[in-house]
């Protein structure tokens, strides 16, 4: 039966097309940043930066290194708005609409209810952030060939490595799965502003200030020392995967402190939900 | 199948909901009345476990809806009054989706509701092209998919046409006559109220202030009519002789402990006054209802 249900709240979700606004805004971002980086100076700094360390520029401006290039900005800004968008949708736009009223006439415990919806918003999470990674690297590969990958930059750890293609896809893929526990996180915290009592745009707002509230005071001097305490400290530890050699302690501390977020995301709002009166 | 017992519901210091208590037997069809913000609503709310009372106990079929809201709403349909669905899939996708909430329903369960509430062929349309009355019946349709045996109608005719308000009384009808179910009915239409219900409770401002058979209602003593040319005069006459205690809007006399109608004729009779005619104006659930809810002062 919760199979069942999981399978109608894909199709709820799916069914309606402002779930499709986060993906198409990547096609558009992604499409307007290749082309920049195609036709602008944007590439020859990398270029030079190649060269002035030593390496050959040829061998590593290549779809994977500009498929990542593209991705940062947009997993930094595009997909914690999109992802909050419909983690904002989960219970208020159903409430909103008087949906709800009707499921809960039924004998589905509200929990029940919760859990199946937040599963539904984690699948559509992990299938947003696997869009995004494919459609950087088909759109990459379109005008830059399969060669060498180049990370570099403050992602904001200081990285500068350098891979073959295909260690370099496999630490694309893994980066992916870890940007998908952070889409989780994101959408659970908007989840659990959701099940209050408010519109759909209040939760998904509180989400997103909840969220740059966090980024702001992590990046404050003062609070340096107390860096871990927040959330978004531990979003960026997808790029960690990246660096040589891999540091996991660090990696899956910052991903059992982003599941521990979710699912305490997930409780609180399963309370407030269990507690509200729903009315017309 | 419904019973409730001095339930309260306050919402933030309003008290909504003010010891209410009343039971509807199966097979029955119960009418709650009661102006906007008396509680109705809430009141049905607390049947299906949507709003928890501050205080009283809720039943159904003999299960406590906050305990056991499983089995409690196992058996029940509900309609509220502005159908709402998933406007961007069909209507049938829309019944499956609800009925996943309940049990596994088979698609032979909903071809054979679809066809009961006359939607087949329509069914694979986008419910955003339905129109109001289509989305009753969808309504209506997701309301009998768990083969419920207790339906609970908030306002189901609420925006429909006359004919749509016809054919939803109709249905009601139906239902109870075919299917042989038990259904509480919150109605603003007092006139629909009276075809349908056998039982009815007046809630006002929270609380029940009446709650008895819709036969006992139109039998109760009433006003008697009266058609004479000067109604003024005849009703100055009779007042003077005790005969009757009040009258309205120059046709309708109230009689006073003890006296008929033919007492009345007599006496106009027997002092020239012509009476075309007089007979006992049977108490519409209409009159009742506003004479009941009437502040104090207007009442006569």
């Amino acid at each position: 039966m919760f199979l069942a249900q999981l399978k109608n709240e894909l199709w709820k979700l799916f069914g309606k097309k402002r779930t499709y606004i986060g993906f198409g805004a990547f096609v558009v971002a992604q499409t307007v940043m290749l082309l920049m980086f195609k036709y602008t100076r944007w590439q020859g700094q990398f270029e030079r930066l190649l060269a002035g360390n030593g390496y050959l520029a040829s061998d590593y401006i290549s779809a994977l290194t500009v498929a990542l290039i593209m991705l940062v900005p947009q997993i930094l800004l595009l997909m914690p708005l999109y992802v909050t968008l419909v983690g904002g949708d989960l219970v208020a736009k159903e409430a909103e609409d008087g949906t709800l009223r009707m499921i809960l006439s039924r004998p589905i415990s509200r929990v029940r209810l919760l859990l199946v919806k937040w599963v539904a918003g984690t699948i559509f999470s992990a299938v947003l952030v696997l869009a995004l990674g494919a459609i950087a690297l088909g759109f990459a590969r379109m005008l830059f060939p399969w060669k060498g990958m180049f990370v570099v930059g403050e992602l904001p750890h200081q990285i500068f490595a350098l891979f073959p293609p295909g260690e370099g896809l496999r630490l694309y893929l893994f980066a992916h799965l870890f940007m998908a526990v952070n889409a989780v996180a994101m959408l659970s915290v908007a989840g659990m502003f959701s099940c209050f009592n408010m519109k759909p745009a209040a939760a998904t707002i509180l989400a997103l200030s909840f969220l740059f509230m966090s980024m702001v005071m992590e990046h404050i001097p003062f609070f340096e020392a107390y860096q871990n305490w927040f959330i978004t400290y531990h979003f960026a530890a997808w790029v960690l995967v990246f660096q040589t050699p891999v540091p996991w302690p660090q990696i899956i501390q910052s991903e059992i402190i982003l599941l521990a977020v979710s699912a305490t995301a997930f409780v609180i709002g399963a309370m407030a939900f269990q507690m509200r009166d729903i009315k017309s | 199948m419904i019973e409730l017992r001095n339930v309260f519901k306050i919402f933030a210091g309003r008290t909504a909901v003010d010891d209410l208590s009343f039971t509807v037997p199966r097979g029955e069809i119960f009418g709650l009345l009661g102006h906007n913000g008396a509680g109705k609503s809430t009141a049905i709310g607390m049947m299906l476990g949507q709003v928890w009372p501050t205080s009283g106990e809720v039943k159904i079929c003999g299960h406590d809806v906050q305990t056991n809201r499983r089995d409690a709403l196992l058996p029940v349909g509900a309609i509220f009054e502005t159908p709402v669905f998933y406007d961007y899939l069909s209507g049938a996708r829309n019944l499956e989706i609800l009925s996943t909430y309940t049990a596994p329903t088979s698609r032979a369960r909903i071809r054979e509701v679809v066809e009961w509430v006359g939607l087949t062929g329509r069914e694979q349309s986008k419910v955003r092209t339905y129109s109001h009355g289509m989305r009753s019946r969808l309504a209506l349709a997701q309301a009998l998919l768990p083969k419920p045996e207790l339906l609970i109608l908030d306002e189901p005719s609420d925006g429909l046409d006359p004919e749509g308000i016809h054919e939803m009384r109709q249905t009601i009808l139906r239902l109870q006559r075919e299917l042989g179910l038990t259904i509480l009915l919150s109605s603003h239409l007092l006139n629909e109220v009276e075809q349908l219900c056998t039982r009815i409770a007046v809630l006002q401002n929270g609380k029940k202030v009446f709650e008895g058979n819709v036969a006992d209602v139109k039998s109760a003593r009433g006003k008697v009519a009266l058609k004479t040319s000067d109604f003024a005069k005849a009703t100055k006459l009779l007042h003077e002789r005790g005969l009757i205690t009040a009258m309205e809007l120059e046709k309708y006399i109230s009689l006073a402990e003890g006296r008929s109608t033919a007492d009345i004729t007599l006496a106009l009779v027997a002092a020239g006054i012509p009476v075309d005619g007089i007979w006992q104006h049977e108490q519409t659930v209409e009159d009742f209802y506003l004479n009941l809810i009437k502040p104090p002062a207007a009442k006569k």
